[in-house]
């Protein structure tokens, strides 16, 4: 299985050697694009603690995009030894400029870190996601991919400024043993897919800016489709509410990225619901070519959360934390390249550790 | 009949003559045009406007949806490109379309390096829009100029 995987990641590399060449635009009104960004890390954990599914030691991103006229259609492909998923498949009709509804397997708007970075490591400066925004087959505890009609706008406001609405209406993932199943385009989907709905509210200082700061919402409602969670949870469904707020501010060579979450998890006992609150706040100073990073993350009853530890396998590799602080550097060497470090501190449900990561990331072409 | 003031004369052959000085360095003085093909619907793009279409979001005019194409020719059109129509430096440019690309999948401008393949790309398309200095394109009638985007 690992031969047809390496052979996957060198197919897409010699594509993205060959993007310039297969990149259309012509005056019939039809673009497209091509891209990937590939990733390399090493991982040293203390106390035997190993690298997991959120640190596969090589991945791919590989992205394509084609436009016509008015309609869009957009696939992201994810690829490590051990995954090959198709992330996202859009197909989207845009009314007006910047106003698309798409339909298909999409990122869910309420997150404040994943609808920006997505897999390609190489835009993300630090190597880590905080763990509130991990993929579902990394742990993760929030529902990230949806499948069902995506709804963004973004318009002008005053002279400068702009809004942005963000709204998802699709199927939720099931809730299996220890992990979230979202549907799958390309594979099975075991258990019930339940409503979930999605939406984010932001504010752009600047229309093609990079700062924003908003709202956040979402509604997911998830069957239990595993014997064992549903012992573990005695209720064979979780319905979770996620109110939270974010900020991306960029200034000159200054970045904040910082996002709060108070998540509400309703079992079909009532008396049993719980609720939890994590965030994070990272700041970076660009030093050309070199970015300095620092974050913080931390919670609040999450430890307390019955469906929060229903997600920690309790192997060698940390699924869940409560606090981490992480401090590192990058370092752009060259155009679309760059390497990586950094330490962290992790008090998780069960341990702490300190971890060191060292990273290559680069985009092809 | 009147000869008129002989100084009065004189001054207006200066005033002649210092405008002419003055439209022949105008004539000579380096500028950057945005263009767009002779068959293009297009008018006018305000700043707002081309800085939205270079950095890859959508803008349309007269229903057509207008297309960027970067002129890296020469390394003086890109450098003032990047400080008078995106302001941003190679790197922040570079990363902010590819993550357009990552978001949306959304085509990155088409770059040409010749000036010459540019020039018959933007006649053909009636939809691109691309830059150049004036003084390569003022003479051809195929390309119409839309307004200046950096002088010296």
């Amino acid at each position: 299985m690992q031969h047809v995987c390496y052979r996957l990641i060198w197919l897409c590399l010699a594509l993205a050697g060959a993007g310039p060449r297969l990149a259309i635009a012509q005056h019939d009104h039809t673009s497209s694009d091509f891209e990937v960004f590939v990733a390399a890390e090493a991982f040293h954990g203390a106390r035997g603690v190993q690298a997991g599914e959120a640190d596969p030691w090589v991945n791919a991103d590989i992205v394509l995009g084609l436009t016509e006229h008015k309609f869009r259609v957009f696939g992201e492909y994810y690829i490590t030894p051990d995954e090959r998923d198709l992330e996202r498949f859009q197909m989207g009709f845009e009314f007006v400029p910047e106003t698309v509804l798409w339909f298909g397997r999409f990122h869910q708007p309420a997150s404040a870190w994943n609808t920006e970075h997505h897999h390609g490591q190489y835009l993300q400066t630090d190597i880590t996601r905080p763990f509130i925004e991990r993929w579902e087959d990394e742990h993760g505890i929030i529902p990230q991919h949806i499948a069902g009609a995506l709804f963004e706008s973004r318009q002008s406001i005053g002279k400068e400024s702009a809004i942005q609405i963000e709204a998802g209406l699709g199927a939720a993932p099931a809730l299996s043993d220890r992990e979230l199943d979202a549907i799958d385009f390309t594979g099975g989907n075991p258990g019930r897919h339940r409503l979930s709905v999605t939406g984010r509210l932001a504010y752009l200082p600047e229309y093609v800016g990079p700062s924003s700061m908003g709202l956040l919402i979402a509604v997911d409602d998830l069957s239990v489709s595993s014997p064992r969670t549903l012992v573990a949870l005695g209720s064979n469904s979780a319905k979770i509410n996620l109110y939270g707020a974010y900020a991306d501010w960029t200034s000159e060579a200054w970045r904040i990225v910082a996002a709060n979450y108070y998540v509400d998890v309703a079992l079909t006992s009532a008396a049993r619901n719980e609720s939890f609150v994590s965030g994070y706040v990272q700041v970076e100073r660009r030093l050309s070519p070199f970015t300095v990073f620092g974050r913080l993350e931390d919670s609040a009853r999450m430890q307390e959360s019955r469906y929060v530890a229903l997600f920690d396998d309790m192997d060698s590799d940390i699924d869940v934390a409560l606090r981490r602080q992480a401090l590192g550097v990058r370092w752009d060497y060259t155009r679309r390249q760059a390497l990586t470090l950094e330490l962290s501190h992790i008090v998780s449900l069960s341990r702490t550790s300190n971890e060191v990561r060292v990273q290559w990331s680069a985009a092809i072409p | 009949m009147e000869c008129g003031n002989p100084v009065s004369k004189i001054a207006a052959a200066a005033v002649l003559i210092s405008l002419l000085m003055a439209s022949q360095r105008l004539l000579a003085a380096e500028q950057l045009v945005l263009i767009v093909s002779a068959d293009s619907k297009v008018e006018q793009l305000d700043s707002l406007e081309v800085r939205k279409l270079f950095l890859g979001l959508t803008v349309t005019q007269h229903g057509d949806r207008l297309r960027p194409v970067l002129n890296e020719s020469d390394s003086r059109v890109k450098e003032i490109f990047l400080q008078n129509v995106v302001s941003m430096s190679d790197t922040t440019y570079d990363r902010s379309v590819l993550r357009l690309t990552l978001i949306q999948g959304q085509a990155k401008p088409t770059v040409y390096r010749n000036l010459e393949l540019l020039l018959k790309a933007v006649i053909a398309d009636p939809t691109a829009v691309s830059y150049a200095w004036a003084k390569d394109v003022a003479q051809n009638p195929r390309i119409k100029l839309l307004r200046v985007i950096w002088y010296d």
